[in-house]
């Protein structure tokens, strides 16, 4: 490595690598922070969102539910299908973005339950459905013929045969009845674990941010420490560019400047001090050359 | 002085060390790449520019001074040690200021001391780091830079004969150049047959890999938590000790061996005063393990006694039990192992076995002057007549040692430690041995002690790897002029 230029440009470039590499590891290092910040906040959000999305289709699955059991209103049944789905789907969707699957795994648990309590009451809501209607047409049927055949003589039997069409249905509806209640009874207990499960997913997500913020502090102490390292780096070099550059090009040029000086004022013979390299040791051969010269030229005179 | 000299040579110094570092980070991009990978990388790169940048400037010098030489040698193994932060800091974990230095500082002196709480935490690309720093330290920073320098010609003589334990390269009888290649030959055939053992033995690559670095560098850092105890491997355990044992022993002499030569390990009076050293303080310890009944019979207590004793000797540090639990009179053994240590011209730290046996011939010597006032007695070490001056210098040296001893345990226990974790401790890092006794103990660490002890802890590693006086000539301004 020679030449004055040459130094100087490669000790200028690595002070530029250097400040380049600090910029662009500060900027990489806020940015990952800056990100890392954003998810933890977005996480949060997610998590309110899925837990209040859960808690919706839970309700809406209860309310469709508890219709079914007390009214027997056969439109429900859709909303109460409905209801799970949303649910199951919402479970998912909150698996497949959570870190901490385990978190999930009790609720996982309860609405499975759920889906299988939903599922067997709904068939035997349907069977149940399917055989009232099927006793309702008979009963129907039945009384028609009747009527054509015998209005006037058999009415009495008529009416008592009706009558006793109706106490076996309300003996049945009696029966499903309780089976209902019991199945509502089974049904809220059930809900009431899910919706402590789907708090309980929601808190553990809230109470896990203390811990993460202290993580993210972590994160910024070690976002600091390169760059913090790359300056320290940076100020080394640019000190010992400093003594370098003393030592290689200013030192000499004043201890030319000076040889030359006293030479020219008192004609002490030129001697700097030191030894010179690169360009500036041509420069110092250059004004011996020049002093040998105008001596021979004076003697000559 | 020239400090533009010096500088350049520190400079070289660095850029070998971004190597080792490039190395490192290319394990942890091979393992995976894990977190290791982006904050080695980096300390690569600026420490290549920092080592870099003294090369644009300085012209290559041929002769350095003796000064200049010292400066260069004590001058890398501070900026060396500053420079083996870098990766630690930007991984970060348990990693504060004082806990880097304290890691840096005890990988590249070879010490083996530890703040880390749980090591196996570590990404296998630090872990790599933190043994080949070690490894580089245990032949010597400078003896890596002498080697890819073959045209610094007479600058060799005067950087090797700081670099090298003063009492050692008096015993080498080749040119400096050879002496390199020499003490390079031994070091990398003794990491590699290791390795090849170790994996013989039972241990994966990485492990077998990076043990015997760190048993070939008697540092005695290692991959899990237990140390050697995680294995539970009396096969391992002997290759180990066979690493260890030869690790502590001259360089020079190995190689002397290897080729043939009469001046071999079986005839040097110190070998063999090292190997009865070892073999002796072995079977006393295990007689007392055996006794006690902290063993259920006498081989399982001579297995851990002889490694134990091998691994404090040497300066390893390796454990594969728990020394606190041993009786007093194998705790003393095993510090007096810790204070004497191995060989001169070998990896290990301490005293050295050397200056104990011109001590002991010194003190038969005056005995007899005593007894005959007139006679001429002289000291001869393995036959060779000693100058004044070497018996005086190894005098000096012990006395300044057990100085040094004596004012560690005090800061200890002025800062708070008991007196035997307080004094164990100081022997252990002046002697480069790694593990004490009491809360820095083969089962514990240092990440207990404050902040202040482990600083002091790290100047008495550099004072002992050092070998006092190299350092100690760096605080006189005058000697600067």
């Amino acid at each position: 490595m020679t030449g004055i230029r040459k130094r100087i440009t490669i000790g200028f470039f690595s002070i530029v690598c250097l400040l380049f590499i600090s910029g662009m590891l500060s900027f990489l290092e806020l940015n990952m922070l800056s990100r890392d910040t954003g998810e933890i906040l977005a996480a949060n959000q997610r998590n309110i969102e899925l837990s209040r999305e859960m808690l919706d289709a839970a309700h809406e699955q209860s309310r469709a539910f508890t219709r079914l059991t007390l009214h027997h209103e056969a439109q429900y049944d859709s909303l109460c299908r409905a209801g799970m789905n949303r649910l199951e789907q919402t479970l998912e969707t909150a698996k497949k973005e959570a870190v901490d699957k385990s978190t999930l795994d009790s609720l996982s648990i309860v609405t499975t339950e759920l889906r299988l309590l939903t599922d067997r009451f709904l068939a035997r809501f349907a069977e149940q459905r399917a055989h009232e209607q099927r006793l309702a047409i008979e009963a129907q049927q039945r009384r028609l013929l009747e009527q054509i055949d015998t209005l006037s003589v058999i009415l009495p039997d008529s009416i008592r045969q009706a009558d006793s069409v109706a106490m076996v249905q309300s003996g049945r509806s009696l029966s499903s009845a309780e089976s209902y209640l019991a199945e509502q009874e089974q049904h809220d207990r059930i809900y009431h674990r899910l919706t402590s499960a789907i708090q309980n997913y929601m808190t553990s997500a809230q109470s896990s941010l203390a811990p993460r913020t202290e993580q993210l502090r972590k994160n910024a102490y070690r976002a600091v420490t390169p760059v913090l390292i790359s300056l320290l780096v940076m100020i080394a070099i640019v000190l010992l560019l400093y003594y370098f550059m003393l030592l290689y090009c200013v030192n000499p040029i004043l201890r030319i400047n000076r040889a030359l000086g006293e030479w020219l004022q008192f004609r002490i013979p030129y001697r700097p001090k030191g030894e010179f390299q690169d360009e500036l040791k041509e420069i110092n051969e250059k004004v011996e050359t020049m002093i040998n010269l105008s001596k021979q030229t004076q003697n000559n005179r | 002085m020239r400090f533009q000299v010096v500088i350049r040579y520190i400079g070289l110094v660095l850029l070998i060390f971004a190597a080792f570092m490039l190395l490192s980070a290319g394990i942890a991009w091979w393992s995976g790449p894990d977190s290791s990978y982006f904050p080695l990388l980096l300390s690569a790169l600026l420490t290549a520019l920092l080592g870099l940048f003294p090369t644009i400037f300085v012209e290559r010098s041929e002769q350095i001074s003796s000064k200049e030489g010292y400066c260069i040698v004590v001058g890398s193994w501070l900026v060396a040690c500053l420079v083996g932060m870098f990766p630690y800091l930007m991984w970060g974990g348990e990693f504060t200021l004082i806990n880097a230095w304290f890691e840096s500082v005890s990988g590249l002196t070879t010490t083996g001391s530890s703040i880390l709480t749980d090591i196996e935490a570590l990404p296998r690309g630090l872990l790599f780091w933190r043994i080949s720093s070690a490894w580089v330290g245990g032949i010597g920073v400078v003896m890596f830079a002498l080697l890819i320098l073959p045209s610094m010609g007479r600058s060799k003589k005067v950087l090797s004969n700081v670099e090298l334990s003063a009492v050692s390269h008096d015993d080498y009888h080749y040119r400096t150049q050879r002496i390199v290649q020499i003490l390079l030959f031994v070091y990398v055939g003794l990491t590699a047959t290791s390795t090849l053992l170790l994996k013989v033995a039972g241990m994966n690559w990485f492990d077998a890999l990076t043990h015997a670095m760190s048993a070939s560098a008697t540092c005695g850092f290692g991959t899990k938590n237990l140390s050697i105890a995680y294995f539970n491997s009396p096969l391992i355990e002997a290759v180990l000790i066979g690493t260890m044992v030869i690790g502590g022993i001259h360089f020079g002499l190995i190689y002397a061996t290897l080729i043939g030569s009469q001046a071999n390990i079986w005839r040097s009076e110190v070998t063999r005063t090292y190997f009865a050293f070892l073999g002796c303080g072995a079977l006393l310890i295990a007689l007392s393990l055996w006794f006690t009944g902290i063993y259920p019979g006498f081989f399982s207590s001579l297995r851990h006694a002889l490694f134990q004793f091998v691994a404090l000797t040497t300066t390893s540090g390796f454990a594969t039990a728990n020394t606190n639990l041993w009786p007093s009179f194998a705790i003393i053994l095993l510090i007096f192992g810790s204070i004497v240590c191995a060989c001169a011209g070998s990896t290990s730290g301490g005293l050295k076995m050397n200056r104990l046996i011109l001590a002991f011939k010194m003190l038969v010597a005056r005995l007899k002057r005593q007894q005959h006032p007139n006679a001429i007695i002289r000291v001869r070490m393995d036959g060779v007549l000693q100058e004044d001056e070497v018996v005086h210098t190894a005098m000096i040296f012990i006395v300044t040692y057990f100085m040094l001893m004596l004012l560690g345990t005090l800061i200890n226990t002025l800062f708070g430690d008991d007196l035997l974790t307080g004094f164990s401790s100081a022997v252990a890092c002046l002697g480069n041995v790694g593990p004490g006794f009491g809360e820095v103990g083969s089962m514990s660490n240092f990440a207990a002690q404050p902040a202040v002890l482990k600083f002091s802890g790290t100047l008495l590693m550099l004072f002992g790897r050092l070998e006092i006086f190299g350092l100690v000539q760096l605080f006189f301004i005058k000697w600067w002029r």
